[in-house]
């Protein structure tokens, strides 16, 4: 029988449960920054600034039995590992993914919105969501059939054609595993999480505000320019940094399309590239033949970059999302 | 949608139930009845021979079940070395670092195998081109980047080499292949590939930037990659000649120290495994590339068990070492062997092998 002493006990357990819980996820983001800084630092004192702007990853010569050291620490001798073409990689195929998926995302969170009945609109909606499920893995087994031999054998040819007077479009286009096929899977994955995200923000607008400017006589899409995408545009920015956040970090489905190069850096936009995320996973095999452990030493510090810049691209992201939301709420 | 506690807790219970109950269904070993279960691998070079293998064994020894991999011979040593398998199969044999820093592994060769070169050019894949160590290096640090090359031309007098841009594909993965290849390279051009300044040889090697080049998976993504790219060049175990070639892919003869151009036939590797198998020390772990015999060819090389010399129960050891002796007795038939063109090893090598397989406990 509940008794108010009682109530209140199980309202204080409650309360200190949560309180562990919401902040263990914050002890593991601790725990994890300090797993990679202990893990990755013998690489930062071999590497030094080198690792963000060298082009060379060399796990060194195992069977030469020499070993260099610096600052301490020892690695076969000849080791050197620089990520620029990791990190140029990440970014270029990012940004890719940026360009093409966030005109086609708010497009689909418009006409989710404002165009469609309601019940289209859902099942619509619905759709959308279970596509942002779809795991990573499925969509580059579909990038490896269906995206790569196109892009060798009718995207790229058409876009030399076409805009060929751009520098890197020109040169040449290879199997098609590479930037572009990268780029676009990672648009594939992208656009559902912006689309979802838009449509909420987007839903969230005043209606009196919207019957207002429609009452004015002004057209659905000037409504749309004029009061809508105003109010909505700092939540429409945080989803697109949330799936810039997403498509920075995805492994999986790049791994399988950008062709894992190492040691050189993107020539034009059929080059193979290695991401970060995506070299970690293809290189580790390999590493973990070097006696000295340095190479594995080198992918944790890859991952610590990869660490840092997610958070960094995901922190404002959130906060702005949920300013937004706190707009919203106010307005009802 | 509306989400009633109790139904959600239920179909939690009934996952976690399900999930439990299957975890306990499979382990590294696992011992029932004295049935032994063997994990192998490693060197995708290897795994054809290793696929003939394992059912045949179990076919005679039911109590011993061996499940084979091919992931590399890079990812074989890794997995020997920190117990994961117990059987890690590779091209290469383990660096001197590598053996400092786990003294209790054993390199046990299982038979001889060898590498060709192949590549895809329109018109041209039924014939064998002539290609020696430093053109193929030259190749692949992006000097030359025609097949049609003067350097080229001159290997081959009177062949009608396209204006093709060629395509130097090489491994991804920790690669016994990589290692051959390598090896091969830095023994033809000691000065240049082999140098200190050079890429040289191990399983993994930091690939000179070559514009063109790609990266495949395993020997079957090299003979995948080379189908799919016109002017591909790659180098691709002995195990997958016969399926490339009736793929319509085409191989080099490769110059030999002699000076000559051979191709890898039973007759070329054995006379190149003849010449260097006396130099092989106890330890096993020797070179067989780039001997100085005439008609041998440059690139052979032993297939190693990578076994640790101290394994996780005594049933499993005398597991291993009953497989082991297998492979070096029935599993070295020509019935075997041939299917893949490997070689038997030569009888002293078998007992240099069988004194290592008896350390396994």
């Amino acid at each position: 029988m509940a008794t108010p002493g009682k109530v209140r006990a199980l309202d204080r357990i409650m309360r200190v449960a949560t309180g562990i819980v919401a902040g263990g996820s914050l002890v593991a983001m601790a725990a994890i920054l300090v797993f990679l800084l202990r893990d990755s630092w013998p690489s930062i004192l071999y590497n030094g600034g080198h690792f963000l702007t060298s082009i060379t990853w060399n796990i060194g010569n195992l069977y030469s039995g020499a070993v260099s050291r610096h600052n301490g620490v020892m690695a076969p001798h000849g080791a050197a590992y620089g990520i620029l073409p990791f990190i140029l990689g990440t970014l270029l195929s990012s940004l890719i993914a940026v360009v093409l998926a966030v005109p086609l995302a708010v497009g689909i969170g418009l006409l989710l919105v404002e165009y469609l009945p309601r019940r289209v609109g859902d099942s619509l909606s619905f759709a959308v969501e279970m596509l942002a499920g779809i795991p990573s893995v499925v969509i580059g087994l579909w990038g490896i059939a269906v995206l790569i031999p196109w892009i060798g054998r009718g995207l790229g040819p058409w876009l030399q054609a076409v805009f060929g007077f751009i520098p890197f479009l020109r040169g040449p286009i290879g199997s098609g595993q590479g930037l572009l096929a990268s780029g676009l899977v990672l648009a594939v994955m992208i656009t559902p999480i912006i689309a979802a995200t838009t449509r909420d923000v987007l839903r969230q607008t005043p209606r009196e505000t919207k019957d207002g400017a429609l009452g004015l006589g002004l057209t659905r899409w000037e409504m749309i320019r004029a009061v809508s995408l105003p109010w909505s545009a700092s939540g429409i920015f945080g989803a697109v940094i949330l799936g810039l956040g997403r498509a920075l970090g995805e492994t999986m489905a790049v791994l399988m399309v950008s062709g894992s190069a190492v040691n050189y850096l993107p020539q034009n936009i059929f080059s193979p590239i290695g991401t970060m995320a995506a070299t970690i996973v293809s290189q580790l095999d390999s590493a973990m033949t070097d006696p000295t452990g340095m190479a594995v030493h080198a992918l944790a510090e890859i991952a610590l970059v990869l660490f840092v810049m997610s958070i960094v691209v995901n922190v404002p992201a959130r906060l702005l999302l949920s300013a937004a939301a706190r707009r919203g709420g106010e307005a009802q | 949608m509306k989400f009633s506690l109790r139904s959600g807790g239920l179909a939690a219970a009934l996952v976690g139930a399900l999930a439990l109950s299957l975890a306990g269904c499979g382990s590294a070993t696992t011992q029932n009845q004295g049935s032994v279960s063997l994990q192998e691998t490693g060197s995708t070079l290897l795994y054809p021979l290793f696929q003939i293998w394992a059912p045949a064994y179990t076919k005679d020894h039911s109590d011993i079940k061996i499940t084979p991999q091919g992931t590399g011979s890079g990812t074989g040593i890794a997995d020997a070395v920190n117990g994961t398998v117990q059987i890690g199969a590779s091209d290469a044999y383990m660096a001197n670092a590598q053996m400092s820093a786990d003294p209790g592994m054993l390199n046990i060769p299982l038979a001889i195998s060898a590498q060709q070169i192949m590549y895809n050019i329109p018109g041209l894949n039924h014939q064998h081109l002539h290609l020696s160590g430093q053109v193929l290096a030259r190749i692949y640090t992006g000097k030359i980047t025609m097949w049609n090359d003067a350097a080229i031309k001159a290997l081959n007098p009177g062949v009608a080499l396209p204006a093709l841009r060629i395509v130097p594909i090489h491994r991804a993965d920790g690669s016994g292949d990589t290692f051959l290849f390598s090896q091969y390279l830095s023994f033809s051009n000691p000065t240049t590939w082999g140098s200190a300044s050079g890429p040289q040889y191990a399983t993994s090697i930091s690939w000179p930037p070559v514009p063109a080049s790609l990266s495949a998976t395993g020997n079957g993504g090299m003979v995948e990659a080379l189908q799919q790219n016109k002017g591909g060049i790659a180098y691709v175990g002995i195990s997958y000649l016969s399926q490339a070639v009736n793929d319509g892919l085409g191989y080099a003869a490769i110059e030999n120290k002699a000076g000559q151009f051979v191709l890898p036939t039973a007759q070329t590797i054995s006379t190149e495994a003849q010449s260097l198998v006396g130099q092989t020390p106890k330890d096993e772990r020797v070179s067989l590339i780039y001997g100085p015999a005439q008609g041998a060819y440059p690139i052979i090389n032993y297939e190693y068990a990578i076994v640790n010399a101290k394994q996780s129960s005594s049933t499993t050891a005398k597991a291993v070492r009953q497989f082991l002796t297998w492979a070096l007795t029935t599993g070295n038939q020509p019935s075997y062997l041939e299917q893949v063109h490997f070689l038997p090893l030569p009888p002293a090598i078998v007992k240099l092998s069988e004194a290592q397989i008896a350390k396994v406990q």
